[in-house]
């Protein structure tokens, strides 16, 4: 089975609702279906979710005060699986992590609720490559003041998929911080739904919620929506939203073309570099490498 | 020694005829500078020979060695030695310099480049062309001045060596020290095996590298061909000696007035 390859000393891996195998650090612990982050050190950990035709699985993340970890987290979702991951981040916990979905099967959905307290910060990537339909609903809300979250996607839809992704962001404090730049590529008859929403609450004076929301669009039977919502009930913030729905630069194109790349060589250096900065949330060479190769394969 | 060939060369934009009929002959060895006022079909007869999709070729041909350029795709015409130099160079966002390069060395060999030697000869010219050294990692021409974009068309000859370049206003947006470095460069491709057909204004640019042929461009034909006397003449005298020897000149192109687009979004409101 190549549906994930394990990288890093620290990982964890889940099969359907059990865990089948760890190596854990220390002040690390999982627990009926919570895993507890007490490092005192910064940690790299890998989790690997692989889930059956029909099972949902839930799971709780904790990361204690001042904690630091990157997680690299690979998807494996089976038809009509559900993977639900609740995140708590308590003060000054910082976490970075990166989300790969490798499933390859027809459709699956996934929820994500991510709670952030004073000065927690949390910086997710995830990168929807998969060769499956999807619906995900992450939201992030920030509980503590100068909690800040930002989100990345880079989401390929193709063939007959049905990708749909709802992105919340949810200020409850002042002076929190929320960014998510959102990137779709469709091709073939593939769909694609982005819905950002950014929303701060009253009395949340000095916060920020910016949104970018863009998909391109290869093929004339493509489908793609890209919506951005601001709900914004106080006034000394700042908020901006910006989204685009549209085919790749002609002239781009015709540029590289120039310089002797073929058109799909051409298409696959655009798309990449389109998709790239969801890779950026962590520091890691093999990622890159991953991404790299799982965009060329699918012939992006 | 190539030959590039153009024969009787008719192009189109839109209903527009641009090029009414151009023959121009090219070896390798020879440096040819284009003149000719603005709107007449200089930038039009360089992005027609690479292919631009916009630029209808309605009559005419074009041989490179035999080959027929115009049956080719703009990817094959750059594989077979045609290399264009824009006077607007594209700024693609996510694509590093680095990355675009390598793919574009790679795309004319049979066996990719080494990393090192890429990063060898990328350094190299990169310092020869006194250009910043972070340029590697920047996005292709992102935020680039227009001085740096140029010098990037010109790092991009260098490194893809072709047979037959085509440089449009190379030297517009360069300060003085960087037309001098960008035409040391031009000068040090010169060889029995390059040719470069250069579009400028300036005398100052065909100073620096001089061309072995000139030719003014009016109204879609090539009206007069010569050397170096001819850049001298035009810099003095400008083009209304041309107009005066019975040849119609056309004026610039039509002014349009600058309209602010409506919000889209609001228009779709309204329509509901």
């Amino acid at each position: 089975m190549n549906d994930f390859e394990l990288n890093c000393s620290y990982y964890i891996v889940f099969k359907n609702q059990e865990c089948i195998q760890s190596s854990l650090p220390d002040n690390v612990y999982y627990h009926q279906h919570h895993l507890v982050f007490e490092n005192q050190k910064p940690i790299e950990i890998q989790v690997i979710f692989l889930l059956d035709d029909y099972i949902d699985f839930s799971i709780t993340y904790t990361f204690e005060k001042r904690t630091q970890v990157n997680i690299i987290e690979t998807k494996v979702l089976k038809n009509h699986a559900f993977l639900h991951k609740t995140m708590n981040l308590k003060e000054q916990a910082i976490v970075h992590i990166f989300n790969e979905n490798n499933s390859n099967h027809d459709q699956s959905k996934m929820k994500e609720d991510i709670y952030l307290q004073r000065d927690a910060l949390c910086h997710s990537g995830y990168a929807e490559l998969s060769n499956s339909s999807i619906e995900g609903e992450y939201s992030y809300y920030l509980d503590g003041e100068n909690a800040d979250a930002q989100v990345r996607m880079a989401i390929l839809s193709k063939e007959n998929e049905q990708k749909s992704f709802k992105v919340l962001i949810q200020h409850n404090q002042p002076h929190t911080y929320g960014q998510m730049d959102n990137y779709g590529v469709v091709k073939d008859k593939g769909h694609l739904t982005i819905d950002g929403i950014g929303t701060i609450t009253k009395g949340q004076h000095g916060s920020s919620s910016h949104q970018t929301n863009k998909i391109m669009v290869f093929d004339s039977e493509c489908i793609a929506s890209a919506n951005p919502y601001l709900f914004i009930d106080e006034f000394d913030v700042k908020a901006s939203h910006a989204a685009g729905v549209g085919k790749m630069d002609e002239e781009h194109l015709y540029y590289l073309q120039s310089r002797g790349l073929t058109k799909k060589q051409a298409m696959q250096l655009i798309t990449y570099g389109y998709l790239k900065p969801v890779i950026e949330v962590i520091d890691n060479e093999m990622l890159k490498e991953h991404f790299e190769d799982v965009l060329s394969k699918v012939g992006a | 020694m190539s030959t590039l060939v153009i024969k009787d060369l008719h192009v189109n934009v839109g209903e527009k005829e641009i090029l009414k009929g151009i023959c121009l002959e090219i070896k390798t060895g020879e440096i040819h500078a284009i003149m000719g006022p603005n709107g007449n079909g200089k930038s039009t007869l360089l992005s027609a020979i690479m292919g631009h999709p916009k630029y209808n070729v309605t009559s005419g041909s074009i041989l490179l060695e035999n080959q027929d350029v115009l049956s080719m795709s703009v990817d094959e015409r750059a594989r077979a030695g045609l290399f264009l130099g824009m006077q607007y160079p594209q700024e693609i966002p996510g694509v590093t310099n680095s990355d675009f390069l390598k793919a574009a060395m790679n795309a004319r060999l049979e066996k990719p480049i080494s990393l090192f030697k890429f990063i060898r000869t990328l350094d190299k010219n990169i310092e020869e062309l006194n250009m910043n050294e972070n340029l590697a990692h920047r996005y292709l021409n992102e935020g680039f001045s227009g001085g740096e974009k140029k010098r990037n068309e010109i790092l991009q000859m260098k490194l893809l060596k072709p047979q037959f370049a085509l440089l449009d206003e190379i030297d517009s947006g360069l300060d003085v020290d960087a037309l001098r470095v960008v035409s040391d460069a031009i000068n040090s491709m010169r060889s029995d095996d390059f040719a470069c057909v250069m579009v400028s204004h300036y005398e100052r640019l065909f100073e620096l590298v001089k061309p072995t042929h000139v030719h003014v461009l009016v109204n879609g034909q090539i009206v007069m061909s010569g050397g170096y006397e001819l850049v001298e003449k035009i810099d003095q005298e400008g083009y209304e000696w041309i107009k005066e020897l019975g040849i119609e000149m056309k004026e610039e192109e039509e002014k349009k007035p600058i309209i602010l687009e409506s919000c889209g979004k609001k228009e779709s409101f309204k329509n509901e």
